[in-house]
């Protein structure tokens, strides 16, 4: 197996306290930034590294933090993404039960790099365990002194604070996140201003995912060219992907971007369990188009996906074999969307809920062909005009089943009965 | 009604909280979840309270609390199970079990049982789909389900 | 000040003017919801996506600021498409509710449909039902969940201009709701049914009355208080039988930057039934207009003849600036310049640190700048001058004496000779007055007053006078004739520029540029 970065220290809770965290090498490179490094030395390497945001735009790390402006009067912040709603995705929750030490340093690495003095991990409220280790571990940090008013003995101060989400997908949204964390509802922001220049209270504000911050420690101890020749060519490093569904050993995998679908699916995962067929792939959370059987030769990285119309995400790859209705899929899927749409902006708060009306009625067997248009249309509508991307993470799984899977709803709607002769769920 | 104000022995708390951010709104999700841990949901009048304590309109403390769907407006269950009905759990036969869990235990969703014991409900992704089909009972993760692992979620006196 | 192209056309605008606000001063009809040019900008209702080349897709119009060399399309197939989608979401769970629904007629859904739709619905579910469908969250307001899209004009409105926070929407997706947080009583409340682009929010008071396209519209100022807030006076003048004959149906705000922006107040929004209720339509005291004139001309010439003294004239500052010029010119000539008094019809109420002004009345001000101050104690004295034999005749110009003042003011008239009240509603002091003559309210008439803040407004007569009343200006020159005495005659627009020639605190004036001035003191003889 080629090297791992992360599942080093989430095999199994060994890494989890302070003093295991430490004789592994833990706060060297968090030592190391803060009292030899710049903050353009950091930068540096983390753009050398081509690390891509790995909570879902894979927008590159080092350029975010470049945004921001220097030599302001306002304080910096930097808010922790650790909202972790994307259906199919696990992998922050490991970190942060497994090794919050991990998270704890490259949120020092972070803060140094960009000037702030102020984080705040935004935990998903259903996240107990991470929370409370969290916590744990932060007092643990304090009494080191890797946190508070002189971090490692230099004149840097550092606090963090842990804040508890409480039941909404969209807070994973970045700008929804700041709405949340200023206590009020989470409606994703209208951009421009965008958060590096005005996030949290009008501050300059950074927003990083849990596994992207887990990520620094070794960019820092090991270099950015290391660190980049792990993964492709625009996409460097590894990455944690998280399969789940019909495979024979779901969990997590650490592997280089660019590894394929069907590598991950059949040599990690240990492929489809009691002599089933592979049918359809959601590659990166439940927000991607999804992937047939014959399109899983394709490299898991942002670019790749990118161009076959669907996305890396937050590489959550959920497996369905030849047993799942897609219409019923579909149906779980809009459901989902239509249930989180915070409701702010008109195509997406009508548009989810109409789709997941007309849906049902074809997973009932009560659907009209003219639907399947219906289903098309608004798909297209939905993209492109709405204030964030929860539309289009409901339009392109929507267009795909749709299209990918025609011949499975025209059954339902002619036949009022399932392909698979499942029983009908009325919703 | 007289005004209600803040409880004392929630007090030190929640000026700990307060001091945590630059602004006092930021508290509220926090102070929330104080009143949902102590009293199980949040009580009517709380919305009043927090909202005097913080200094916010009422209407921002009750737009909040009816938009996050952790904040219990009803009293549920010593034991709240969350099943979670998303796609992988729920090709796995999550919701099936769901069902299956509310026939066992005598209730619907939403409602709670006569012992006051149990409640459930079913929820969105709760980032566990590696042990699908599972469930969130009180603050634990339990999972892959089956309805024998379900009888004995049941059976247990407590959450661990 | 950045260089655009719109739809092929140049215009250079300020920095920082929005696409939409660009387009506006084109006089490209853009679209718009939730966009109000008084709140803040919210962004959610998406109807006012335009292209913009170099832009991977659509933006919004109203919250992109216009950049040099931007060219923007609003024109395009593909802007087209997007409002017909947009306005097609919104439609999604609106119920079909035109028929009973009031904003019919000026519905931004149906006049958007018409324009940008035209489309074939591909909706057919079950459409979303709400909690509260025609429930009255206040006195004032109605709100029916189910009409609302959402746009949050009225969260902004009580969160930005009132401040009050009644306002707000709760629950997510398709089942959120506007809500209010207690019982909507605001001395604003009716700007939410202005502001609301469909029948979600709507009036009470206006509900089911009257159809809106058999309304006509006509510019005015408000009269209930120094504020003086521009509105529109809407009135039928086709289905009177339909409302029990009452011509205005309703007030709404009319814009003015200086003085009250968007926004009116209940008490001014309200008073529009002043115009049509317990009006005095009948001349008492003689059989006719013309017989009024010879008995009051020979009656008071009689009087003030024999003394100066013996008449005192009740100036209102409910009067407009070319009466009061006129009356004062009138009286002046038989009587002193002391024997003028300004009188309130009412007692100053509420005011706050929005629109509303204490004094009650839309021309003190204009009072003041023509010489007349309100004095203290004024029955007192004329009393005093009545039981003496000094004082022999009032002339009251329509203020509530009895009301007001009480016994006192009862038993001045009581003891005069002869007492003529000019005034255009019935109350308990003209059934006492020798004479009765019924005035136009300011809504039939022409006339300017002068504001708290001394800006001079015009308003014109929206329609007659009704039946049997006469403008307060008609009144005093037919007195004058009668009299024989020469006063500035002709239009309101001439005896303005009379009073412009004669008063510095007008200077400069003229109906044409009516405008703001700094007051100076008026000499008093």
């Amino acid at each position: 197996m080629s090297e791992q970065i992360l599942w080093n220290f989430l095999a199994n809770e060994d890494a989890l306290s302070m003093d295991n965290y430490a004789a592994r090498g833990g706060y060297e490179a968090a030592r190391k930034v803060v009292t030899s490094m710049t903050p353009e030395q950091i930068v540096q390497e983390v753009k050398q590294a081509n690390l891509r945001g790995l909570g879902g735009a894979g927008f590159g790390t080092g350029i975010k933090w470049s945004f921001i402006p220097k030599n302001l009067n306002k304080p910096v912040y930097l808010a922790v993404n650790a909202d972790e709603g994307e259906p199919g995705t696990f992998k922050d929750r490991y970190i942060m039960e497994r090794t919050p030490h991990l998270l704890i340093e490259g949120i020092i690495i972070c803060c140094y790099a960009v000037g702030s003095h102020r984080a705040y991990i935004y935990v998903r409220g259903e996240y107990d365990q991470s929370i409370a280790r969290l916590e744990k571990a932060i007092a643990e940090a304090k009494e080191k002194g890797f946190l508070g008013e002189q971090v490692c003995g230099k004149p840097f101060k550092l606090e963090i604070f842990v804040h508890r989400g409480a039941g909404a997908y969209i807070c994973g949204e970045e700008t929804a996140l700041l709405e949340s964390l200023e206590g009020k509802k989470g409606f994703p922001r209208l951009k421009p201003p965008f958060p590096a220049v005005s996030g949290l209270w009008g501050c300059p504000t950074v927003i990083n995912n849990v596994e992207t911050l887990a990520y620094l420690p070794s960019i820092i101890s090991k270099g950015g060219a290391w660190f980049a020749s792990l993964g492709c060519e625009k996409n460097g490093g590894l990455r944690l992907f998280g399969v789940s569904g019909q495979v024979k050993k779901p969990g997590l995998y650490e592997l280089p971007l660019g590894t394929t679908l069907r590598s991950i699916i059949y040599d990690y995962a240990g492929g489809i369990p009691g002599g089933h067929r592979l049918k359809c792939v959601v590659p990166g959370g439940l927000s991607a188009a999804v992937l047939t059987a014959d399109e899983i030769d394709i490299r898991m990285d942002f670019d790749s996906l990118k161009a076959k119309g669907t996305m890396l995400g937050s590489a959550g790859v959920m497996v369905m074999d030849e047993t799942v209705c897609m219409v019923r899929a579909l149906y779980i899927t809009m459901r989902f969307f239509a249930h989180e749409s915070c409701g702010q902006c008109s195509p997406c708060r009508e548009g989810t809920g109409w789709m997941e009306k007309v849906i049902a009625r074809i997973l009932g067997g009560v659907g009209r062909i003219e639907d399947l248009k219906t289903l098309a249309e608004t798909a297209k509508y939905l993209s492109g005009t709405t204030i964030c991307a929860l539309a289009e993470g409901a339009a392109m799984p929507l267009a795909s089943y749709v299209e990918k899977f025609y011949s499975e709803f025209e059954h339902h709607v002619r036949h009022k009965t399932c392909e698979l002769k499942q029983e009908l769920v009325h919703a | 009604m007289a005004k209600m104000s803040f409880p004392s022995e929630l007090l030190p708390v929640a000026e700990k909280i307060l001091k945590n951010y630059p602004e006092a709104q930021a508290a509220l999700l926090p102070i929330l979840h104080l009143f949902q841990n102590r009293d199980g949901y949040i009580k009517e009048g709380v919305d009043q309270i927090v909202a005097d304590y913080l200094s916010l309109p009422l209407i921002k403390v009750q737009e909040v609390l009816s938009f996050y769907t952790l904040y219990a407006k009803q009293p549920q269950g010593k034991r709240h199970f969350q099943f979670c009905r998303t796609l992988t759990c729920s090709i796995l036969g999550g919701e099936l079990l769901a069902d299956y869990f509310g026939k066992k235990v005598g209730i619907k969703p939403g409602e709670v049982s006569k012992d006051g014991q149990f409640s459930y409900e079913k929820v969105e992704c709760l980032g566990a789909c590696e042990i699908a089909p599972m469930v969130r009972a009180g603050k634990c993760y339990a999972g892959p389900l089956n309805e024998s692992k379900i009888d004995k979620l049941i059976q247990e006196k407590s959450h661990v | 000040m950045p260089k655009l192209t719109i739809d092929g056309k140049e215009i250079t605008v300020p920095d920082g003017t929005t696409v939409l606000q660009a387009c506006e001063k084109m006089g490209i009809d853009v679209p718009r919801y939730c966009y109000h040019p008084g709140l803040s900008i919210a962004g959610n209702c998406r109807i006012c996506m335009v292209e913009i080349e170099k832009a991977p897709k659509p933006a919004i119009s109203c919250q992109t600021t216009c950049a040099e060399g931007m060219v923007v399309r609003t024109d395009t197939e593909k802007v087209k498409q997007t409002r017909s989608h947009v306005l097609e979401f919104l439609l999604v769970n609106h119920p079909l509710d035109c028929p009973v629904c009031d904003q019919a007629g000026e519905c931004y859904l149906q006049d958007y449909y018409m324009k940008f739709g035209l489309y074939d619905p591909k909706f057919n579910e079950d459409k979303v039902k709400k909690e509260k469908k025609a429930e009255p969250i206040g006195p004032t307001i109605m709100l029916d969940q189910e009409r609302c899209i959402l746009c949050s004009r009225c969260v902004r409105f009580t969160d930005e201009i009132t401040k009050t926070h009644e306002f707000g929407i709760v629950n997510r997706g398709d089942h959120s709701e506007v809500v209010v947080s207690r019982e909507f009583v605001n001395p604003y409340s009716g700007n939410v049914a202005d502001i609301c682009p469909v029948g979600a929010l709507t009036d009470r008071d206006f509900r089911f009355k009257c159809r809106v396209w058999y309304l006509k519209s006509s510019p005015s100022v408000c009269g209930g208080c120094a504020r003086g807030c521009n509105i529109e006076v809407h009135f039928n003048d086709r289905r009177a039988h339909k409302v029990e004959e009452k011509r205005v149906m309703r007030f709404k705000p009319r814009f003015n930057e200086e003085i009250n922006k968007w926004w009116l107040c209940d008490g001014g929004r309200y008073s529009y039934k002043l115009i049509d209720d317990n009006r005095i339509t009948q001349v008492k005291g003689a059989d006719d207009w013309a017989s009024a004139m010879r008995i009051i001309a020979s009656k008071l010439k009689g009087l003030t003849q024999s003394s100066a003294c013996s008449l005192a004239v009740l100036l209102s500052p409910q009067q407009s600036n070319e009466e009061l010029f006129l009356a004062q010119k009138l009286f002046g000539q038989i009587s002193g310049r002391d024997r003028f008094f300004l009188v309130s019809p009412t007692q100053p109420g509420y005011e706050d640190q929005f629109l509303i002004k204490a004094d009650k009345n839309p021309n003190t001000t204009g009072a003041r700048a023509q010489g007349f101050h309100p004095t203290e104690n004024v029955i007192e004295q004329l009393l005093e001058e009545a039981e003496s034999g000094k004082l022999k005749a009032l002339y009251i110009f329509g203020q509530d004496l009895s009301t007001r003042f009480g016994e006192d003011a009862r038993k001045l008239i009581k003891r005069l000779e002869f007492v003529v009240f000019q005034g255009s509603h019935r109350n308990d002091t003209a059934p006492l007055c020798s004479m009765v003559l019924p005035s136009a309210v300011h809504v039939e008439a022409e006339g300017t007053f002068t504001n708290c803040d001394g800006i001079v407004q015009r308003f014109i007569p929206a329609f007659s006078p009704l039946t049997g009343a006469k403008e307060g200006i008609k009144i005093l020159s037919e007195l004058g004739t009668s009299l024989g005495i020469k006063i500035p005659a002709g239009s309101p627009s001439e005896i303005f520029n009379e009073m412009v020639r004669e008063n510095s605190a007008f200077r400069g004036m003229s109906y044409g540029k009516l405008g703001k001035i700094a007051l100076e003191k008026a000499a008093v003889c």
